[in-house]
Order: structure tokens, then sequence, then C-alpha cells
């Protein structure tokens, strides 16, 4: 029944992009790695790559931007929300779209490893980039610059841990590829 | 781990409506980029912070100021470096530290940033997040974007306590091994930890989307709506405010 396949992915689609933001939610507020210089970064960056290799570009970039949208307003920086929102939204739907499988029925995460991390540096440009431009109107962009190595290593590791998680998930979780959409 | 934003507080803040206070903010956080002079950026981080403090106490009203302070600290030392050109005020040697105009922009970037963080942390602080996301759907958020935003919610709690268990039973797991090498063990946690916690959290997206299917996402029957935004006095004085408020302020601190 043509009503019945469209209210499945409806529903399935909602539970997915809700599902993947809350876990972004989480893992920028509850999941820090300590680094060299004393700060933390978090790990949102690796669900956001998560989501954007195995689930599409509309998903990551909802629950990468809504996700870390969220995690700004009850971490109480509710005035980088809007640019959180723009800015990793609009990483996950790069990356998802660069690394696109041509094969029919891959998801992303099955595509070469090149063009996994083609697409992750990327995301990591405009990650790092976006933030740039967003503190420099915010403070001044003399000030934004010294975020641009933080920015650059969080979203870093958010890459190869992304490529290695997703790997991980797909031969721990196979029935993971019924729920890409 | 707590989701809640709202803080229970009395006031003018409280009773205004949703709709027309995200208008004032954002009405407010564009007119700061508008040419003002210094004293009314000021005049509006005074006000925020007297109406943050009236809200919700002195101790509350501090903590945005605590959360932006290293970035604070960062400007007050990079931004005057890069305007070394006009009357220096501030010299080592003959080294320039700080002109006047690098101190005069500073003075503006300060007051800027301190006053978006103020706006926008006071309306999260005195509206419900129902109430954000009424005033969303009432500017024109679709029902199923809405649905993803009020899920995500509810989901945090539930997704936050799960990871918290399967980082302790890892932890337990490779305690033997944390005597080495701190920084590797950290690191090589991490993946069986995050693909743990993934696979819980992706395990449950079948069952959220049945369970959405039986409540009736995806028929054709219009829905119902429980509950409506309802501003006292009337919306149109509601909407009146959060226009006077900026213009107000615009024509008395301009430069123009």
């Amino acid at each position: 029944m043509s009503n019945g396949e469209t209210g499945n992915k409806t529903a399935m689609r909602i539970a997915l992009m809700a599902v993947l933001t809350a876990v972004v939610v989480v893992f920028t507020l509850l999941v820090r790695v300590p680094t060299p210089i004393k700060g933390y970064i978090s790990l949102c960056d690796v669900v956001i790559v998560f989501s954007a290799y195995l689930f599409g570009p509309w998903v990551a970039a909802i629950a990468g931007g809504l996700g870390t949208g969220i995690a700004d307003v009850i971490g109480g920086y509710a005035q980088w929300a809007p640019l959180s929102f723009l800015i990793h939204g609009l990483q996950g739907l790069l990356i998802a779209i660069i690394a696109r499988s041509p094969v029919k029925g891959n998801v992303a995460a099955d595509s070469p490893l090149i063009r996994l991390v083609i697409a992750g540096v990327v995301g990591m440009i405009v990650m790092a980039g976006g933030y740039y431009l967003a503190g420099g109107f915010l403070y001044g962009f003399e000030a934004a610059l010294v975020e641009i190595p933080l920015n650059l290593m969080q979203s870093g590791v958010g890459v190869v841990l992304g490529i290695i998680v997703s790997r991980s998930v797909l031969k721990a979780y196979p029935p993971v590829r019924s729920l890409a959409l | 781990m707590t989701s809640g934003t709202f803080i229970a507080g009395r006031g003018m803040l409280y009773l205004f409506d949703a709709r027309a206070k995200l208008l004032t903010v954002l009405a407010l956080c564009v007119m700061v980029f508008l040419p003002l002079r210094p004293l009314g950026l000021w005049v509006l981080v005074a006000a925020t912070v007297l109406g943050a403090w009236h809200a919700t106490g002195l101790r509350q009203a501090l903590q945005p100021l605590r959360a932006i302070l290293f970035l604070l600290v960062i400007m007050i030392l990079f931004t005057p470096l890069t305007y070394r050109d006009g009357s220096a005020v501030l010299r080592v040697g003959s080294f320039v530290l700080a002109t006047r105009e690098a101190l005069e922009n500073l003075n503006v970037l300060v007051a800027r940033f301190m006053g978006i963080t103020y706006l926008c942390t006071l309306f999260i602080w005195t509206t419900p997040m129902a109430d954000i996301n009424l005033a969303f759907r009432w500017y024109g958020l679709s029902y199923k974007a809405a649905l993803v935003f009020t899920l995500a919610f509810r989901f945090i709690p539930s997704i936050a306590e799960s990871f918290v268990m399967i980082q302790d039973s890892h932890a337990l797991r490779t305690s033997e091994q944390q005597e080495s090498s701190r920084g590797t063990v950290h690191l090589t946690d991490i993946v069986p930890t995050v693909t743990s916690a993934l696979v819980v959290a992706l395990k449950s997206i079948p069952y959220l989307a049945m369970s959405l299917e039986h409540r009736g996402l995806g028929r054709r029957e219009k829905r119902t709506s429980y509950r409506r935004l309802v501003a006292r006095g009337g919306l149109f004085t509601h909407f009146l405010l959060s226009v006077m408020i900026p213009t107000v302020f615009f024509l008395v601190f301009n430069t123009i």
C-alpha cells in the first residue's frame, strides 16, 4: 500500500534523525578527550562523520546541525547554537555528498578509503573555517584565529575515528544497512 | 544528565510571549552590529545582566560571564596587537602595544559579544523548551521537524545513561592495562566504547519508528493540537513591544 510505504519511511527517517541528534548531543557534552595542551575536544564530529558515512546527507546535516545546536544551548553557549547548526549541518551534508558510494545499495562507508578521507578533509575545512568566520563576526577575527588549531584537531580526530567506528559498526551490527535510507 | 535549560524565576521576562521574545532577541542581536555608540552597547549589556540577576539571582547571572571569560581574555590580548596604526596609548620602548583606535574597537567587540551572549542565554533561561518549540512551529517550522526536535530531547537522558554504563563496563574490563601508557589506553578505549554506544542507540531506532507509526504518524487524518501559546494581554501587544524595544534603543544610541 503506497500510503503505508510512505508512512514507514517517514517514521523511520524521523526516528533516525531524532536518535542520532540525541547521540550528537551526548557525545558533545559527555564525551571529552583530554588534549596535550590541557584542553578537551569533544567527539561530536565522530558521530557527524559516522552519520554521513552510513545514513546520507540529510540525516547527517540534521543530526549534526541540530545536535550541536542543542548541545550549545544545554551547555550554556546559546549564542553559538544557530552558528553550530549551520556549520556542523553543512559539514555533515558535504561529507556525505562527497563520500557517497557510486554502487547502488552500498553505503558511503563502503567507498574507497581515499574518498572517505577527502570527504573528511573537506568537512574539517568547513568546520574550522566556519567557526573562524563565525568567531570573527562575534568577537573579532584576530581572537578567532586562536581556535583554528583546536577545531582542526577536533574535526581531524572526528574523521579518523568516524572512519574506524563506521566500519566497526557495520561489522558489529550488520542490520544497520537496513536503516540507511 | 539533565537536558533542562529553563530556570524558574520571576519577572516580566517570564510573562513575555515566546514568539515575541524570539523576535526581540533576533532583532537585538542584529541591532548590535549596526552603527551604535559603545555606551548603547554597554547599556544593553547592563540591562541584560540586571534582567538575569532579577530573574535568576546573581550567582546564576554571572554564569555566562564565566563561560566566555577565556574568550574575553583572548580578545583583550590579541585584538589590540592587530590595530597598530593610530595614536599610541600603551607602549613598551618603541613597540606600540595598544592604540586608541584598537582599544575603541576592542570596547565595541567585547560589549557586542557579551550582549549577544546574555540575550541568547536569557531567552533560553526564561522560556521553557516546549514553548520555544511551539514558537518555532508558529513561525512555520514543519510538524516533522518539531517532532525530531522533541524526540531528540526525550532521548538525550537515556542515551547518556547508556553511554555512561558502557563506558564503566569497558573501564572495568581494561583496568589492568591502565597502569601503562595512559594516552594509548585512553585512545584505544574510545573505539570499542563509542562503537558499543552507537550500536545500542541504533537498536532503538526501529522501536521508535514502530511506536511513531502506532501513534498515527503518516496517516492522512488531521492532527489535534493540545497546547497553544497564550500571550497575556494579547499577542499584538507583545509584538508591539518586541518591535519597539530595539527600535527605541537604536534611535537613542545610533551614531548615524
